[in-house]
């Protein structure tokens, strides 16, 4: 049985040096498909997609609010081929309404120990309009290894230098953030994979270089010991989501070979500062993650925000405005005081204002999305510090004798795409 | 319609309801009895209590429910949503309430229109 699976193309953020990481939700899903599934996996962020007949079903994942629209398109174009489609991911569980109306089918949930069931639905010709798991989190045992095969591995290179892979060791979380909806979609609680697991899939990684993309990495101590213990021997090097501020955490984290987080920077408070500081301390770089157009913000207050970004010396920053994502305690606020003007999904990549700040016009607050990233990167651009999170992360591995060189066969090519080497 | 023995002037206790997808929910429930014969239900999200939707994206649905659980009249009933302080360093998990309108389809709520109530309002809302 031929299954397509798509990863629909998306804008990428203004601003932003544009680079494409292999995506985790599609690989995840592979690892559950039954063993008589012959998978052909499209991301159109690095190839063209074809449509034909080819496929027997369609399946779209969908991890972004600016997916929908384009995967709703493709699905709409293979419907009139006659195949059908599945839809599955985090968007396609945020907008699942919308969705239903160009799918055969969506399945809202996570995939472990249900896709045969979906398969042979398909093949008797009984494919469910829903396939509904969001209350039912599957046994964590069931998590195997992701199906990185399924991945065209030279589309995610640039020049020569490989991409980081991405890799999850736990889902859920136990905190209700304002513009998140993990408590939607991975219900409130948090769920570690068993260690072994862990330490199997990641034994199995050609890759030296992930993104561990758990939610975050401070929710249970004992645990978050355990995974960085056993994690050092396996030498990775590694970008996450916040580490705990336990000193003996950060030392593991270290050790297990933390690269750089990314740190909500949320206010110019001394705990902020000290929390950046501990992180360096440990050899740990830091990429804040800025969130503009909050209601405790005036304009006065992002321009100091960015002046004390400088100040700490954060690694990186990336600045991106409240979008307010369905499900998110965000946009039931903004819903409720009738402020959300713009319901066109394509605009909710955070970088376009859609809802009417509190303290500014969502004019003026688009104008400071621009002036913070053109202030912070003023002195030293993205390129060059994203250069030197590079150079520590090279410096580490050649220590451990762990560093592979620059394919010299891509280095005129960047995602697919020739180049030219020199520029 | 009857009304529901469990409830006589006040209320207070957990409420469960299926939300979204038919997700397990629950949210803190008031129902105040008042003097002109209104009845007041105040729904309260409670976060990391309610593993399943928030009442606001679900509150329609959650009013019905009430109306048809207690046998209270449409005619008569207040809705009050509440979010409780949660003490949070960040200002978004400050207490609020708000008053919200539905039109109606028999004794089924939708289209809900939400309007920000301060402390005293609310006071208010429960002596009448």
């Amino acid at each position: 049985m031929k299954f397509k699976l798509i990863y629909p193309r998306w804008e990428k953020l203004e601003g932003q040096t544009i680079f494409y990481l292999p995506p985790h939700g599609p690989v995840v899903m592979a690892a559950d498909l039954p063993s008589h599934v012959e998978v052909d996996f499209t991301d159109e962020n690095v190839e063209e997609l074809v449509i034909d007949e080819t496929p027997d079903l369609i399946g779209i994942s969908m991890m972004l609010t600016t997916q929908v629209k384009r995967g709703w398109a493709i699905a709409d174009q293979y419907r009139k081929l006659g195949k059908k489609v599945i839809f599955g991911g985090i968007s396609t569980m945020l907008h699942a309404e919308e969705t239903m109306l160009h799918a055969d089918s969506v399945f809202l949930g996570e995939v472990e120990g249900r896709l045969a069931d979906v398969f042979d639905d398909f093949r008797k010709n009984e494919l469910k309009k829903v396939y509904n798991f969001l209350s039912k989190p599957p046994d964590m045992n069931l998590i195997g290894p992701a199906r990185r095969d399924i991945l065209k591995e030279d589309l995610y290179y640039h020049k020569g230098f490989r991409m980081v892979d991405l890799f999850h060791a736990s889902r859920g979380c136990i905190y209700d953030c304002y513009p998140c909806a993990v408590r939607y979609l991975g219900g409130r609680g948090f769920r570690p994979r068993p260690i072994d697991r862990v330490v199997e899939e990641l034994s199995q990684m050609e890759n030296n270089r992930l993104f561990i993309v758990d939610n975050s990495l401070a929710l249970d101590t004992k645990w978050e010991k355990e995974l960085f213990k056993a994690m050092i021997p396996l030498k990775k090097k590694w970008v996450s989501h916040t580490i705990e501020d336990k000193d003996e955490v950060l030392d593991l984290a270290a050790q297990a070979g933390a690269w750089y987080v990314y740190q909500a920077v949320f206010d110019t408070s001394d705990y902020i500062r000290n929390r950046i500081k501990q992180y360096h301390d440990y050899g740990i770089g830091v990429e804040g993650t800025i969130l503009l157009g909050l209601d405790n913000q005036t304009e006065d207050d992002i321009k100091r925000l960015i002046d004390f970004l400088l100040e700490i010396e954060l690694d990186l920053a990336e600045f991106t405005v409240l979008a307010p994502f369905p499900h998110t305690k965000a946009y039931s606020d903004l819903l409720k005081q009738g402020r959300i003007f713009d319901h066109d999904w394509d605009h909710y990549n955070a970088g376009k204002v859609v809802y009417h700040p509190k303290h500014m016009t969502a004019e003026r607050l688009q104008e400071l999305y621009h002036y913070a990233w053109d202030t912070f990167y003023k002195d030293e651009p993205q390129t060059q510090k994203m250069f030197n999170l590079l150079s520590t992360v090279i410096q580490r591995e050649t220590e451990d004798g762990t560093y592979k060189p620059r394919r010299r066969d891509l280095l005129d090519q960047s995602f697919g795409k020739e180049i030219n080497p020199v520029a | 319609m009857e009304t529901n023995p469990e409830f006589t002037r006040y209320m207070d206790r957990y409420f469960e309801y299926k939300g979204q997808w038919d997700s397990p929910s629950k949210c803190g429930l008031k129902i105040v009895r008042r003097k002109d014969g209104k009845t007041l239900a105040i729904a309260t999200e409670i976060y990391r209590q309610n593993p399943g939707t928030p009442v606001t994206e679900w509150v329609a649905p959650i009013a019905s429910q009430i109306l048809h659980e207690f046998g209270l009249n449409p005619e008569n009933f207040i809705f009050v949503e509440h979010t409780p302080d949660l003490k949070s360093k960040l200002t978004f998990y400050g207490e609020t309430f708000d008053l919200v309108t539905f039109d109606r389809d028999g004794n089924k709520f939708n289209n809900p229109k939400w309007k920000r109530l301060n402390r005293e309002e609310v006071d208010l809302l429960m002596e009448e």
